[in-house]
């Protein structure tokens, strides 16, 4: 378990990061979400040690982390970087051994992620004569090449195509679910941390907002929603029950309705039975992107 | 703590990569190969080219000139100039040998030297010589004075020549020897602070150095960078000097090759001490700046140093006790080039050569850590260039 605690940093007068504390529990992905410039870059290079933080500490399996542990870590940085001119396999050897790796164990491990990867072939090319895509893929094998103990990505899935997504969707689960390696990542792409994550966090402005599961998350919203279809009903039947508003009103799929924490949910369907034929009603799940939105307004 | 001894070694790793990358890249490699081809070059010219003594033809016009014959080769030979006569019939062959240069100066009765243009002025010399010479010796004859004295008078024995100081037969052999060594660690000293500075932008460039920092610390990455370039740039100097060497002895351009072994050996040394404290600050140079084009403009501070360093341990080679010659020398800027200089040509003292050494290991001791501060503090900073102060402190 990787465990960050009260972490803040700040660069002349900009605040980066204001008491930043979240957990990554072994063989769960964690989405690290938040608007650009809210510290996730900065969170991610802390835990890594290439940054020092000006307070708070990161623990992993309990132990404050030291030069060793995180030679233990893998991480893929938002700005990529590679030796351009170095081979394939050169390079993915080197950095292996650079995280601790023997030769013959750098040099089998760097085979096998590449083989993993589908750039095998690519193995004697420089890296910058790779197509972006490939060269994304020897980015991911070079945080993946040491077998880390912990996942650290930033924003991994940026510029990946769908095929892409899925090759590095199905790595990131095999190496939470397979190894029980602890794995977080950065990302915008929202309904793919909903997706994917189990448990999400949220940052703004050097803080975190909010953290749990989507469930959770979604539970710890101030109103409950309703989505509500009712044929031949007058357009306010729900205007009777004190407490009720309407938050959106579509063409094709109903209503949705917001309703005060002492509201029955069960007087709101009677009251709709009532008012015409009722071929929809369900409680509204909220997607990450409203939940991250109104995290980010509060 | 068992973390940082596990990764106290990682530099190695480095300074290898840093090492056999380059040694493969073919900018090393056509830089080595020019390099001895030059001293290749200069080494056979020297063994087999030119030097010698200067040789000329003069032409004998007039029964006047004949007689003065043997004198001018006589003159010139004791000037160091080989002089060879050669009869000319009339005024038409002395124009046509002047023209065809078959003919370097032709004497007229004895009295005036025609030339194609100018006459060259060491013939000129002996052909005076030998007038003045002649005058005399038809002024004692008619004097009665014996011939044995005449020839005496003429001939005296050289005159003996003694110094007050010592002077080294191999002086000139050694300046040159010398001076090459001193364009060789300019050459090597510029160009591998160069490679440590260019080494460090394609890393900050590249952005590959946030993933190195993620599993090393950037002062070992500094150091391992630092001395896998030097260790090549010291391989390459030592190849070059035993290449050379050995060809300069095999052609019999050097008469003396244990004193180019020593001055090889004083140069390989220094090298290690100046690239040392070059090293430090041409990655602090590079570690400033995100981008390839920014490097001039960074390292023009640094090359005006060394450039500076580098003309006046030129002017050491010949003139290796002046005080400028001594001040250069102990300088940690300048000491790595001058001082091997001073040493070879035997002008620096013990004492001397200890406070070069003391002053340029004490000022890079105290320079690679502040470098390593600073560079730790810049070289994560991409985009604009990074300001000195604002690295120190980020390193905080």
């Amino acid at each position: 378990m990787l465990e960050l605690t009260g972490l803040s940093r700040r660069f002349g007068d900009v605040v980066a990061l204001d008491g930043v504390t979240f957990t990554v529990p072994d063989g769960e992905i964690v989405g690290f979400v938040g608007p650009n410039g809210a510290g996730k870059t900065t969170t991610m290079r802390i835990a890594l040690g290439v940054l020092e933080p000006d307070a708070g500490e990161v623990r992993w399996d309990g132990r404050l982390l030291d030069a060793e542990a995180r030679r233990r870590f893998g991480y893929m940085p938002e700005e990529r970087g590679l030796y351009p001119k170095m081979k394939v396999l050169e390079q993915l050897v080197y950095l292996a051994r650079l995280h601790g790796l023997s030769r013959p164990d750098a040099s089998r491990r760097a085979a096998e992620t590449i083989e993993v990867l589908g750039v095998a072939e690519r193995a004697n090319d420089r890296v910058e004569n790779l197509s972006l895509g490939n060269q994304q893929r020897v980015q991911l094998a070079a945080a993946l090449v040491h077998r880390p103990d912990v996942l650290i990505l930033d924003e991994p899935f940026s510029g990946l195509d769908p095929v892409g997504v899925d090759a590095l969707t199905g790595v990131l689960r095999g190496e939470a679910d397979g190894r029980g390696v602890p794995v977080v990542f950065s990302s915008h792409q929202l309904e793919l941390v909903e997706r994917l994550c189990d448990r999400v966090v949220l940052i703004d402005l050097g803080r975190i907002v909010a953290a749990g599961t989507i469930d959770e998350l979604r539970s710890s919203r101030e109103r409950r929603r309703l989505r509500v279809q009712v044929g031949g009903a007058p357009f306010d039947w729900f205007d009777t029950i004190p407490g009720v508003r309407l938050v959106e009103d579509t063409p094709n799929d109903g209503l949705v309705l917001e309703l005060d924490d002492e509201v029955d949910e069960q007087r709101v369907l009677d009251l709709a039975r009532g008012a015409g034929d009722v071929t929809h009603f369900s409680r509204e799940r909220a997607s990450l992107a409203e939940l991250f939105r109104e995290a980010v307004q509060s | 703590m068992k973390a940082r001894e596990t990764d106290r070694g990682t530099w190695r790793l480095v300074a290898k990569r840093d090492f056999w990358y380059r040694l493969r890249d073919k900018g090393f490699m056509i830089s080595t190969g020019i390099t001895l081809l030059v001293l290749t070059g200069l080494i056979l010219l020297r063994a087999y080219g030119g030097g010698g003594t200067p040789t000329f033809t003069l032409g004998l016009l007039g029964p006047g000139s004949t007689h003065l014959g043997p004198m001018v080769v006589q003159a010139g030979e004791s000037q160091g100039v080989t002089i060879q006569t050669q009869p000319v019939a009339d005024r038409a062959a002395a124009e046509a040998g002047l023209k065809d240069g078959s003919l370097d100066a032709v004497l007229v009765d004895g009295e005036s030297l025609l030339a194609e243009r100018d006459a060259d002025d060491q013939l000129a010399t002996a052909v005076h010589d030998a007038v003045v010479a002649d005058g005399i010796r038809t002024t004692l004859e008619a004097n009665d004075v014996p011939a044995d004295q005449i020839a005496k008078i003429l001939n005296p024995p050289p005159l003996p020549v003694s110094s007050i100081e010592p002077t080294d037969p191999n002086r000139d052999t050694n300046s040159t020897v010398a001076f090459i060594a001193v364009v060789l660690l300019y050459g090597q000293l510029f160009g591998y602070g160069v490679w440590v500075a260019t080494g460090v932008i394609e890393e900050k460039a590249s952005r590959v150095v946030e993933i190195l920092l993620s599993t090393i610390r950037a002062r070992q990455l500094l150091a391992g960078k630092i001395l896998g370039i030097g260790a090549l740039g010291l391989l390459q100097l030592a190849a070059i000097a035993t290449y050379s060497i050995v060809l300069a002895t095999l052609t019999g351009a050097l008469d003396f090759p244990a004193h180019a072994l020593g001055t090889a050996a004083l140069a390989i040394g220094w090298f290690a001490l100046g690239f040392a404290f070059y090293a430090s600050l041409f990655a602090v140079a590079g570690s400033l700046v995100s981008r390839m084009e920014e490097l001039q403009n960074v390292i023009v501070p640094l090359n005006l140093v060394i450039l500076v360093s580098f003309f006046l341990s030129i002017g050491a080679t010949s003139d290796p006790n002046s005080t400028l010659s001594l001040i250069v020398s102990i300088v940690p800027f300048s000491s790595a080039l001058a001082m091997p200089v001073r040493i070879s040509l035997g002008a620096a003292t013990p004492l001397e050569v200890a406070a070069a050494l003391v002053l340029s290991i004490g000022s890079t001791a105290l320079l690679i850590p502040l470098a390593g501060r600073v560079y730790s503090g810049a070289v994560l900073r991409t985009g604009s260039k990074v300001k000195l102060r604002e690295a120190w402190r980020a390193a905080d």
